[in-house]
């Protein structure tokens, strides 16, 4: 009896399906919008904020004047994804974001060091808490369902998609609303600009043949939804995504081997890579690629839409993007030319050679 | 059965001191921790905490760490709780095949971003801690020291960090995705968040005094604690002798107002009563609850409320620690979930300090006496800010 119960559990698991619905962005490049797949703002400055939408058609001013950058552009990315979906009951919310919300931080942290601990006010210590952005969307959408906030340097975005893609093989959720989240204040900006983050000058031709360290930076707000159920709409299946922590040679190796297996995919049309023109970082990527996937194109996102902790997010979306177009735009190829009738897309992501990502998705 | 997942080992710090024999004995002496400030640099130095009583040198000496390692108190604290967790689930010497590593953090580095903030800005003589500031790098400081673990990641959830870490390990295990999880949390004091619950007026001046109707708010503590989880199956082919069962678990969002709880409980209520229908258990069935607890109006009202709503007329015993080890906040679901199984292995309901009159209007009260008690299931909750809820239940193997 036991054994029968755990027969069908397992067959349930391998069996399910799960697609990304839609998505939103708002960054660097147009909000809310897929102008950067034909007409991408190439970036020229080391330091970009995002390029705010008008809030009015989400949000009411009253409530816009109170809240922060990030907290608007996380409602309005959730709302436009969640719309796109027509995703009526929301069973989770799950949040990733490297530094949270940076800016109500630095007004209660700047308070207390330059002015003391006398005269303090509570509303950006209530507002600084990594999962105030969860927490806030959840508010918005009036959602008790699940919600949870990773925050875990350049891998935050792949362990919140991981969340809701095991509990919804589990069959704990039925579909999720998963967001990438950062802000990139001026005093952030400079402090990892003391740490070697970014460039000085910028062009794609640098980015691409890049001899040193360091990018530059964008900001981010990326939301897609999850469900078991395909639509017209549908972007693309997420077949799976594995989570590895300095992997070996062979672990790695290990892990695409299961993911293709998995999914009963035999080859991989192209490797979306965070290529970011920032060397260290860089040559992980490019030995990936030799190791790998040495005959696939490879494509990058980074170039358009900036380095940041969740950017990992925007290789989601651009991937899912390309492959409910079926094509993959030259400016996001690497090498060689735009690619036609791509099917497969793994997205691979490092941070620091520590944390590694391997998403992989295909055509619905 | 083979699905069951166990706990294996256990490990934790706070203001109680190092280790689960420490615990033990200051709940069953009824011996708070909080006090006067020692480590923390503030001009509210009226306010009492629950500080670990051990400097970042003294935890480095412990741990072999040279003086001179970059490492801020948060994950110091975090490996000395997770060593003890290791050790007494045998990870190292009979590894599991892939292990994760799920930590609770919320403060990070600030500890330290708050001493050279300005030097930050305006000076590079202390830059080497701004890689130090993000939630993510005090875990993998953590997981570097032990160099175990093939998956890693942070929850920051604020309060409820570390029961929803254990959520998160506990789903990659039955997914398949990992076959043990190191899960928990650490949180080391700040003048930051001190500051931060002073402004919301929160901070009780006296130790804290939970569920009573004269409650003036929380004490601040710091801690970490970790517990391993596996299958059962997996656990006893590597020889290992489980601590009990992770029989259920569940989150969910009160989605009412970013620090307050919703007057009826809703998202507590929810959380409860998710993580009883997990387990496949009746509300009978539980034993005592480790409640929230935090001593603030807000909390124990709601939670006393949400958990008569789940309860009714069979509530079980419950108290609160807080007024043991302060609100150590992303710690507090892992170092009550030690706790809880401390209470669970050795049959006693730990006492709910200070409690002196049932609040108005709330028809139940905590047990205020350590008793002792036959004990098969008990549910341990943490709430956060942003309404973030979250409720587990530890059961005796069967």
């Amino acid at each position: 009896m036991v054994a029968m119960t755990l027969l069908v559990y397992s067959q349930k698991f391998n069996n399910m399906e799960i697609f990304i619905q839609s998505a939103a962005q708002i960054s660097i490049q147009n909000p809310l919008c897929e102008d950067w797949f034909e007409n991408p703002i190439i970036p020229t400055l080391p330091y970009n904020r995002s390029i705010e939408p008008d809030y009015k058609q989400f949000i009411s001013p009253i409530a816009s004047r109170r809240m922060g950058k990030l907290i608007k552009r996380a409602i309005a990315t959730s709302l436009s994804a969640l719309k796109q979906a027509e995703i009526q009951e929301l069973d989770a919310i799950i949040t990733g974001t490297g530094l949270g919300c940076v800016e109500n931080t630095e007004k209660f942290l700047s308070a207390m060091v330059k002015e003391g601990e006398e005269f303090l006010q509570p509303t950006f210590f209530m507002q600084s808490t990594h999962n105030t952005i969860s927490s806030q969307v959840a508010l918005f959408l009036k959602c008790n369902g699940y919600n949870c906030t990773y925050s875990h340097r350049g891998t935050s975005f792949e362990s919140a998609l991981s969340d809701a893609f095991i509990q919804m093989k589990l069959g704990k959720i039925k579909n999720a609303l998963v967001s990438g989240q950062d802000e990139m204040t001026p005093d952030y900006f400079n402090m990892l600009g003391k740490i070697g983050y970014w460039k000085n000058e910028i062009s794609t031709d640098i980015l691409r043949n890049s001899n040193t360290n360091g990018s530059f930076a964008g900001e981010c707000s990326a939301a897609i939804t999850l469900a078991t159920e395909p639509k017209e709409q549908s972007l693309c299946k997420l077949q799976d995504i594995e989570l590895l922590y300095k992997p070996s040679k062979e672990r790695m190796q290990q892990a695409i081997t299961n993911l293709m297996e998995q999914a009963n995919i035999s080859s991989i049309d192209a490797i979306m890579l965070g290529l970011s023109g920032d060397k260290k970082n860089d040559d992980i990527y490019k030995e990936f690629a030799q190791t790998f996937f040495a005959d696939k194109p490879i494509c990058w996102y980074k170039n358009i839409f900036g380095e940041s902790f969740t950017a990992p997010s925007f290789g989601v979306y651009t991937a899912a993007t390309c492959l409910k177009r079926g094509i993959v735009p030259q400016h996001l190829c690497y090498n060689g030319q735009n690619i036609q009738d791509i099917r497969t897309i793994l997205v691979y992501n490092h941070f620091q050679n520590k944390d590694h990502s391997l998403i992989l998705l295909s055509k619905c | 059965m083979s699905e069951k997942l166990v706990v294996t080992g256990m490990g934790v710090i706070s203001g109680l001191g190092k280790g689960k024999d420490a615990t033990l004995a200051a709940l069953l002496a009824e011996k708070s921790a909080v006090g006067a400030i020692k480590y923390i640099q503030t001009m509210h130095n009226d306010i009492p905490v629950s500080e670990v009583p051990f400097s970042d040198s003294e935890m480095k000496q412990m741990l072999n760490i040279p003086e001179e390692q970059l490492i801020t108190r948060t994950p110091l604290m975090g490996i000395v709780a997770a060593q003890e967790a290791i050790q007494q689930a045998k990870l190292s010497e009979n590894k599991p095949k892939r292990i994760a590593f799920i930590n609770g953090t919320t403060v990070g580095g600030m500890e330290k971003s708050e001493q050279f903030y300005i030097d930050f800005l305006e000076n590079d003589s202390h830059s080497q801690y701004i890689a130090a500031h993000d939630c993510g790098a005090g875990t993998d400081d953590i997981a570097d020291y032990f160099g175990m673990f093939d998956v890693t990641t942070t929850i920051s959830t604020a309060c409820s960090s570390a029961i929803n870490a254990l959520i998160i390990g506990a789903n990659l295990i039955k997914a398949g995705k990992v076959d043990a999880a190191v899960v928990g949390g650490t949180e080391c004091l700040s003048k930051f968040h001190l500051n931060g619950f002073n402004t919301l007026m929160i901070l009780d001046r006296e130790v804290c005094k939970p569920f009573s109707q004269n409650r003036a708010g929380l004490n601040l503590g710091e801690g970490a604690a970790y517990l391993v989880l596996e299958k059962a199956n997996d656990a006893t082919q590597r020889g290992v002798t489980p601590l009990c069962e992770l029989s259920g678990y569940a989150n969910f969002c009160d989605a009412f107002h970013q620090t307050a709880t919703s007057p009826n409980g809703q998202g507590p209520f929810l959380a409860m009563q998710g993580a009883l229908q997990d387990a496949g258990l009746l509300p009978k069935d539980i034993d005592y609850i480790s409640a929230h607890g935090t001593g603030t109006g807000n909390n124990d009202e709601t939670e006393s409320i949400a958990i008569t709503r789940v309860f009714g007329e069979q509530t079980p015993d419950f108290s609160s620690t807080k007024a043991f080890t302060g609100h150590t906040t992303s710690a507090a679901g892992s170092v009550e979930s030690v706790i809880s199984i401390l209470a669970l292995q050795n049959n006693f309901v730990p006492a709910n300090l200070n409690f002196a009159e049932r609040i108005e209007n709330i028809t139940i009260q905590p047990n205020t006496k350590t008793k002792k008690k036959q004990m098969s299931h008990i549910m341990n909750n943490s709430f956060g800010f942003g309404g973030n809820d979250s409720s587990c239940i530890f059961s005796k193997i069967q």
